[in-house]
């Protein structure tokens, strides 16, 4: 058995580097199963419809010029690109770059706890999936 | 074509040139990229010309 131990994933936000501020990203293809059972099937059928894809991010939020907050805060209603990357090596079979391009972040949620370090979690949802393998 | 200068190390070497020709057609939003101060519209750089003097026949 396979297992992947993951020491330094990098994470891009519309080309900003955020791997060391990233303690958690969530990405998903999923794409609608559309039915196409008809008479004389004993079980039903589905064919694939349109995707939904989705990156979520867990990351420190820091004010700072050139940070967190100064990459995320222009990007609330529009689209842009994201990537994750297991491993700080190039792209290859065995390392995918994941990428979503025109994908939303459609809100910017900010916790505010006493004696925490603050943290954001973003969902960037839709777009266009592709894997770079080479 | 505007040329932009790198300002964070979040994006690339500080001073580089940014491609945003490259960064747009990959679905980078450069709009943002320069509201949060990670890169400028770089300086368009002035030609110097050097003064020379040509003697006239008459000063001559």
């Amino acid at each position: 058995m396979t297992t992947v131990f993951l020491s330094s994933p990098v994470v891009t936000v519309n080309s900003v580097d955020l791997t060391d501020q990233c303690t958690s990203a969530t990405f998903s293809q999923s794409v609608d199963a559309l039915e196409k059972t008809v008479f004389g099937n004993v079980a039903r059928l589905y064919t694939g419809g349109l995707e939904t894809n989705e990156l979520v991010l867990e990351m420190f939020l820091d004010y700072d010029s050139g940070d967190v907050w100064a990459t995320l805060n222009g990007l609330v209603g529009v689209a842009t690109t994201v990537k994750v990357k297991a491993d700080a090596g190039a792209a290859s079979a065995t390392n995918p770059e994941l990428t979503l391009t025109g994908t939303l972040l459609a809100s910017l949620p900010q916790n505010f706890a006493l004696g925490e370090l603050q943290t954001v979690s973003v969902t960037f949802q839709g777009g266009a999936y592709t894997a770079v393998t080479a | 074509m505007s040329k932009y200068e790198i300002l964070k190390a979040r994006v690339g070497t500080v001073g580089e040139e940014y491609d945003a020709e490259a960064a747009a057609a990959t679905g980078v939003n450069i709009d943002a990229l320069i509201a949060g101060g990670f890169i400028k519209l770089s300086a368009p750089k002035v030609k110097k010309y050097v003064k020379t003097e040509v003697e006239t026949e008459q000063e001559k």
